[in-house]
């Protein structure tokens, strides 16, 4: 087994458990990258195990593995002290591992009690599907770990915390001990991340051993009972929970110090820049998102958006931009009202925004990088002769002076956007929106999924254009985030401002607000 | 307006309902295999050249070994096997599913002209004798009610295998364990890998399944229809199964609904002699009525959320 | 065609100056189209010999019919290359013109299989104006001819990107339902319908005399030891070439090529980008549509001079999906790849009379080919086998910026599967 060296009697009591989980010198590469490199990792049987590091870390990829997603180059796996072959998930499956996905696997066309029992289904006559056995077995696990259900709805129709749920049972109802969870509270309330902790502490009193994955470092400080942090594909070290603190963590994460505050003077606000008066706006499904929404914003500010996800910041940011139609209500950029004028009209008013889908919306990924520095503004004179002919020249000089002032990393101009790294990409979105000396700034997850780096290169161009005058709407779902960039903070729930707050409020207050109060049950 | 009686008049005879329903089934055969290609989120327009193909083939095995029934088993098989083709370049490699089935299409086309030239020295065509047909099977007792007798009981026997395909394919997709994983795989293939379905092992088989019931087709066109093979001779019957498909919104059912529709038109376009409007443009109908149907009632949402989608296990 | 690993050119490593980067991607753009080209021809050299034929002079006869190349020994040695290549610049004017029809659709993420249709509506058109007009003067008459081909395809196709835009239906349905309805029009025209030629069967009258295109040879003359009238090669080529100045002009110069091309790759970029998807499509679909109508406009202006009902047969607008995909929806790339086309076609009936092996083998050909450039099989090959690369690659620290630190999600996601938005 194990002959790692450790530091003993560290935990005494699941120091005596065997090991659930080994794995030895797991290689993964993809082109050009190492993903993980001679990753070793154990989980000992009835614990929770946390999987901490930045995005790109390789912990999905790591998990993957073990789920038989993906196959390591080199390395060994061994499951309840055996050498196990993980071809597929069906293999892990057999061996006793279940994995709930950060985006669920669920079908959104199918009942619950249909996506739970997927793979295994119980049938009668043959191959007919036996919807009632189904749901008879779906009824005695969902009691016996206190995760009702009913299996008969549609599973497009439930609240992300609900999924959730559905996703939990499909791994315990395929018979998993060991459980591995990938990002689990990156979509819900603070109220649902405490019920899920409330089930995983069940699931651990019954036996089942847990993989939790995340960046949290409060989350994983509570829950856990050890931690391996991961770094760019390398395990740092693996540390009891107990003896660890939120800065150590941060620190092996990161490798230095986080600067958790940024640095900037207090704002001086100027004129209302942006004014919302009354503003609804629906969503896909045509229900409404947005409800009856008035805020003012000033040049010179940053007015950060707080909430959990869903509750109408995609919508409102959209309709801001001109790419959504506004039901009702008003928009005036300065003393200009945009309101349903679209994109292009919106942005010629002073809008910039930068949108918080980047390869689907914020890039085209197969263009050049001078042609996405002028992407939402190609009519513009500056760039083409009477909105008809691209003025080639013009935007190559743009594109270069953007790329040296932004430090976008890249051999040329000419490189398409989809061969730059996430960080970079972003940067040409960051470069291209603030570069216009915009007015107005939507800036909406603007460090989802990039590096530290970068993360603190964006943070301090949106303080330098908030010094210039550029008055600021963020949206992110880091509270972290918000609380450090905002003058003021917006909390948004169910498409409406609750309560407008000092960056000073504390987490806990905002994760009440975010979640109406707390007064209400646990809804997505 | 004397026109319009006079079709309103036709749609009293037997006749024009026992044509339009062995036409129809012609159609249905293809649009099933469509149906289960796409639900397993292949999206198929390759039903022309596997029909094509099947017709070829069951001309040629009718012609050897002078067996309907081999020869109706030999023409699915080659459906399959240019399915197999289809399954290969667009599942293993990833290929843009509309031009490789295109590319089937073209194919299927080049290689039966080829070498039903090369078999009969460039005649380019084959007949095949009566006896070796595929026979029409006359229900004892039955056949006799009026009207409804001749409809229903006096059919091609793949009308009647068509009918039952229709009614066993409907079934599996949406009672079975079977059509269950199926449909899984089509709306979204990461789920079902991850609840240890095989994805591929499910879409070759779809995939496959579109080229038997294509080939089948085939043969009823070319020895149970018409008793010979013609360069191109589906002439679009194919894509029409792909229209009836998405008309019928990816359900055997509805698929079967929008065949008839095409096969009334045919039957009223064979039954026009005596008519007097222009035959070509009376045959513009059928597609014109496809296009106001498309445009006006089948949304895009109808479809399986995955089809034409190239999957790649541990991509989300 | 980009894998992360170009994402790895590090910036301190000597950066390739911006002529070659732009020669190294002309190679590597040759790369694929040349071998699916090989990748066919090989194909279909087993499967002449499988059917007791001779690949080589199978292959020799569709050059040299189609090309006027290696016309030598026994079996082609009087072929006349010159008229051949009349005859395959013929066709290669057509294919060009629906090949920019196929291709510009293409750019904006649509699967333009109406080029048929739509080129018979041209040439419908045409041939309506050239022959209610005849007795115009030609310098008025052949503008009006070509302009009425061009609308007419125009429509038909506009047709397809107004469903698309503002109904969702499926432009490969509707294009194929539109193709079958522009042939029986044509057939209800010329049979019994208004443009029949009375006491001729399935023809129109013919258009106005100054409506033909100039030959390029004199007619009475001799012309390369024939008669100049064999020679059927008109003026349309230059104006298909003209038109491949406008294609690319239009799809790389201008503002809205720019933004045809961005609705091909998402439409949600698009929509953010201030760019109507709606209207870009129904553009787009104009353009292709006005692009095959122009090239029915010439078959009746510079070939037919009348309505043929020999349409029915003309498969030129199928042909250009292969042309557009060969030519890699570019505007060289497609002249190129119409020429192979146009001699493929040519070709073959001197190779099935001189060879015996049938001209439909062009056909497969073109099925070949087209598999062959949607599978993708060499990039595919290089995925696949990894023991051709570098087994682990470096694990030295990768640089700040460039290091692809996203590539849990990124790197294996190199599908472009944008397509869904």
């Amino acid at each position: 087994m194990s002959t790692e060296i450790r530091e003993k009697g560290a935990w005494p009591a699941s120091e005596q458990q065997p090991l659930a989980v080994e794995m030895r010198e797991i290689t993964k590469t993809w082109p050009g990258v190492v993903a993980d490199d001679r990753v070793h990792f154990d989980v000992r049987k009835g614990e929770i195990h946390a999987l901490i590091g930045e995005n790109g870390a390789g912990k999905s990829t790591l998990m993957n593995i073990l789920y038989g997603l993906l196959h390591a180059d080199s390395g060994t796996i061994s499951i309840n002290g055996q050498p196990a072959q993980i071809r597929g998930p069906r293999d892990a499956i057999a061996l006793g591992i279940g994995m709930v996905h950060q985006h669920f696997m669920l079908i959104p066309v199918l009942t619950v009690g249909e996506n739970i029992v997927l793979g295994r289904e119980p049938v009668t006559n043959g191959d007919f599907y036996d919807r009632s056995g189904a749901s008879q077995r779906i009824h005695d696990i969902s009691s016996r770990y206190g995760l009702s259900i009913d299996p008969n709805t549609r599973t497009g129709d439930l609240p992300v915390g609900l999924q959730q749920r559905v996703e939990i049972l499909k791994v315990l109802y395929r018979g998993a001990d060991i459980l591995i969870l990938d990002e689990p509270t990156g979509v819900l309330t603070p109220q649902e991340t405490q019920d899920l902790f409330v089930v995983l502490r069940e699931l651990v009193k019954q036996g089942k051993t847990i993989i939790f994955i995340s960046h949290k470092l409060r989350e994983v400080l509570e829950i856990s009972d050890r931690v391996t942090v991961l770094r760019r594909g390398k395990v740092i070290g693996t540390v009891p929970t107990k003896e660890t603190s939120e800065e150590q963590l941060a620190r092996m994460m990161v490798g230095r110090d986080v600067l958790l505050r940024v640095d900037k003077q207090p704002a001086k606000p100027g004129q209302v820049a942006l004014r919302v008066e009354h503003l609804n706006v629906k969503n896909e499904r045509d229900l409404p998102a947005v409800r009856d929404l008035s805020l003012e914003l000033r040049s010179g500010e940053i007015l950060g958006i707080a909430g959990v996800e869903g509750n109408g910041q995609s919508e409102l940011v959209e309709a801001l931009a001109g790419t959504r139609p506004v039901a009702s209500g008003h928009i005036w950029v300065g003393d200009k009202e945009i309101t349903n004028s679209g994109a292009r009209k919106t942005r010629k008013a002073g809008m910039g925004h930068i949108p918080e889908d980047r390869r689907g919306t914020g890039l085209v990924l197969n263009y050049s990088i001078a042609d996405n520095m002028i992407f939402g503004r190609q009519r513009d004179t500056a760039f083409s002769w009477r909105g008809f002919v691209l003025l080639l020249s013009s935007i190559f000089s743009w594109a270069k002076r953007l790329i040296a002032q932004y430090d976008v990393r890249t051999p040329s101009a000419e490189t398409p956007a989809r061969a730059l790294s996430g960080g970079n990409q972003q940067k040409v979105i960051v470069a291209r929106e603030l570069g216009s000396q915009p007015r107005v700034l939507l800036a909406s997850q603007p460090t989802r999924g990039v590096d530290i780096g970068a993360i603190e290169f964006i943070h301090r161009q949106l303080v330098a254009q908030r010094d210039t005058g550029a008055a600021i709407l963020l949206v992110s779902a880091e509270l972290e985030e918000i609380r450090s960039l905002s003058d003021r903070i917006a909390v948004l729930y169910e498409g409406q401002i609750v309560s407008m707050e000092s960056p000073e409020v504390s987490e806990e207050r905002l994760g009440l607000l975010m979640t109406g109060g707390g007064t209400r049950t646990a809804q997505g | 307006m004397n026109a319009v009686l006079q079709i309103l008049g036709l749609f009293f005879t037997a006749g024009l309902w026992q044509l339009a329903l062995e036409l129809g089934a012609l159609l249905l055969l293809p649009a099933l295999g469509g149906t289960i290609s796409e639900r397993s989120g292949v999206v198929n327009i390759a039903m022309e050249g596997m029909m094509l193909t099947g017709a070829f083939t069951a001309v040629v095995t009718d012609l050897v070994w002078h067996n309907a029934l081999l020869a109706t088993l030999a023409a699915a098989i080659s459906g399959g096997l240019m399915a197999l083709i289809h399954a290969v370049v667009s599942i293993r490699f990833r290929a843009d599913q509309i031009i490789s089935g295109f590319a089937i299409n073209i194919f299927a086309f080049g290689l039966t002209t080829f070498l039903i030239d090369k078999m009969t020295n460039f005649q380019g065509a084959a007949h095949v004798p009566q006896a070796y047909t595929l026979p029409v099977i006359t229900v004892p007792v039955l056949s006799n009610i009026p009207f409804l007798g001749q409809v229903l009981f006096q059919q091609n026997i793949m009308v009647y295998v068509a009918l039952a395909l229709l009614v066993g394919m409907n079934i599996m997709l949406f009672r079975t364990r079977l059509g269950l994983r199926i449909r899984a795989v089509g709306e979204h293939p990461q789920a079902a890998d991850t609840a240890g379905i095989n994805v591929y092992t499910l879409r070759y088989g779809a995939v496959i399944a579109s080229g038997l019931l294509s080939g089948l087709g085939g043969a009823f066109l070319s020895i149970g229809i018409n008793n010979v093979f013609l360069p191109n001779m589906t002439d679009g019957a194919g894509y029409i199964a792909l229209a009836a498909m998405i008309f019928g919104k990816w359900k055997p059912f509805g698929a079967f609904v929008a065949c008839m529709i095409f096969g009334i038109g045919e039957a009223i376009y064979a039954n026009n002699s005596t008519i007097h409007i222009s035959q070509y443009l009376l045959n513009t109908l059928p597609y014109i009525l496809t296009i106001v149907v498309l445009a006006a009632f089948v949304g895009k949402s109808a479809a399986p959320a995955a089809d034409g989608l190239p999957y790649e296990p541990g991509v989300e | 065609m980009t894998t992360p690993a170009t994402s790895q050119r590090r910036p301190q490593a000597p950066i390739a100056p911006e002529i070659p980067e732009r020669i190294q991607r002309v190679g590597k753009a040759l790369v694929a189209p040349l071998a699916s080209v090989l990748f066919a021809f090989a194909v279909g050299a087993i499967i002449i010999l499988f059917s007791g034929g001779n690949p080589i002079e199978a292959y020799q006869g569709l050059f040299c019919g189609g090309l006027g190349v290696f016309c030598t020994g026994d079996t082609y040695g009087s072929v006349a290359a010159p008229y051949r290549i009349s005859e395959t610049l013929v066709f290669t004017t057509p294919l060009i013109l629906t090949g920019f029809s196929v291709a510009i659709a293409f750019r904006a993420g649509l699967f333009n299989i109406g080029g048929e249709g739509q080129l018979i509506m041209g040439a419908i058109s045409s041939a309506v104006v050239g022959i209610h007009f005849a007795t115009w003067p030609g310098w008025l008459l052949l503008p009006a001819t070509l302009l009425a081909g061009i609308l007419g395809g125009a429509v038909w196709g506009g047709i397809v990107g107004v469903l698309k835009a503002y109904t969702g239906a499926h432009e490969v349905v509707t294009t194929i339902m539109l193709n079958y309805v522009a042939i029986f029009f044509l057939q209800y025209l010329v049979t019994g319908g208004p443009l029949q030629l009375p006491g001729q069967t399935q023809v129109s009258p013919p258009i106005g005399v100054g409506a033909n295109l100039p030959k390029l040879f004199p007619q009475a003359a001799q012309v390369f030891g024939l008669p100049g009238s064999v020679y059927r090669v008109h003026t349309g080529i230059f104006i298909a070439l003209i038109c491949a100045g406008i294609f690319y002009f239009l799809l790389m110069r201008t503002t809205l090529g720019y933004e045809i091309r961005a609705v091909g790759q998402s439409q949600r970029a698009a929509r953010y980008a201030g760019v109507s998807a709606q209207r870009t499509i129904v553009k787009t679909m104009l353009i292709a549509g006005a692009f095959a109508g122009l090239a029915g406009a010439i078959q009746t202006t510079g070939i037919y001079h009348n309505l043929p009902i020999g349409y029915q047969n003309d498969t030129t607008g199928f042909d250009a999906i292969g042309v557009a995909l060969l030519g890699q929806n570019s505007a060289i790339g497609v002249i190129l790849s119409a020429i192979l086309f146009a001699a493929l076609h040519v070709g073959s009936s001197v190779m099935q009379s001189n060879a015996g092996v049938p001209a439909s083998l062009v056909a497969m050909l073109q099925g070949l080919i087209l598999f062959s450039i949607a599978a993708n099989f060499l990039r595919s090959m290089k995925l696949r086998l990894p023991a051709l690369r570098q087994a682990p690659v470096g694990t030295a620290p990768l640089p700040p910026g460039v290091a692809a630190i996203e590539t849990e999600m990124d790197s294996s996601a190199e599908l472009d599967t944008d397509v869904k938005a």
